[in-house]
């Protein structure tokens, strides 16, 4: 368990106790100085508790671990230890590219609870899916919207191997459309091979990097 | 076990619903599930905002006799 969990345990176990003494002489808060106790308790640190643990659950859904919690993304973090330098995913998690306890997060800033409304919303379909009907196959899942670029660029614009790189400056417009997101990094042929679970029966696996 | 004092048992109900909220969300912070989150807004999240409307509520509604 980590250090700032610990301190949240902690504090929440505090307030915990301090309301239950309230609870147990409540004549206490009738008091000026009680009163103040009272406000601090029953108002400021539990607004401290619960404003600190959606900061704590927040931070945790970005871990690689978070994502790989569902079954049905199983799949995905195993494509993420094949060994094979075409592997988008794998290329990038296996040499730290990204990092790698927040490996998903890290290339899909916008995915559910991160991104827009919308978003949001998907999420809360994926969480009825898995639970309440059978969840699509692996392979069936696809994104609701292109890959967008920037989630590429946010690392790779201004690298020397990005603005440098012989194909990327082959053609005079093909930096500028990739940064305009017009040309897909992905999708036009280029690095195609991302997480491909189809294909995941076929290829051999890196066991390294525990 | 609640005392007789409209005040102060409504400070005791406000703890009761804050102290479930707080073991709800200490729960979550243990548990590593996916609905974790979920638990922990909408179970944690409604207790202890339940708790809060109740506190403030017993502030403002009781007679100034009592003070």
């Amino acid at each position: 368990m980590s250090v700032p969990v610990t301190l949240l345990l902690l504090l929440i176990l505090f307030t915990v106790i301090s309301i239950a003494a309230l609870f147990l002489r409540p004549g206490a808060a009738m008091t000026r100085g009680g009163k103040i106790s009272a406000f601090l308790i029953l108002f400021c640190l539990p607004i401290l508790c619960m404003s600190m643990g959606v900061s704590s659950q927040l931070e945790r859904s970005t871990s690689t671990e978070f994502c790989l919690s569902c079954h049905t993304m199983e799949a995905f973090g195993k494509s993420l230890r094949v060994d094979d330098p075409t592997y988008l995913a794998a290329a990038h998690f296996q040499n730290h590219r990204v990092p790698a306890a927040e490996a998903c997060y890290t290339c899909h800033t916008d995915y559910t609870m991160f991104g827009t409304f919308n978003s949001k919303m998907r999420g809360l379909r994926h969480v009825y899916i898995y639970y309440f009907t059978t969840p699509p196959a692996p392979e069936k899942i696809k994104l609701y919207t292109a890959y967008n670029n920037r989630e590429c660029l946010h690392c790779h614009e201004g690298a020397r191997s990005f603005e440098s790189g012989a194909v990327h400056n082959s053609d005079p417009d093909l930096l500028p459309a990739i940064r305009a997101n017009k040309k897909s990094c992905i999708s036009s042929g280029c690095h195609e091979v991302v997480h491909n679970v189809a294909t995941l029966n076929n290829v051999k696996f890196w066991s390294g990097g525990h | 076990m609640l005392s007789t004092n409209p005040l102060e048992k409504r400070l005791q109900i406000a703890g009761v619903f804050m102290i479930l909220g707080l073991l709800v969300e200490a729960l979550c912070l243990v548990w590593k599930g996916p609905l974790a989150f979920l638990v922990f807004l909408g179970m944690g999240g409604i207790l202890l905002f339940a708790g809060i409307v109740v506190y403030l509520f017993s502030l403002v509604s009781v007679p100034h006799a009592q003070d």
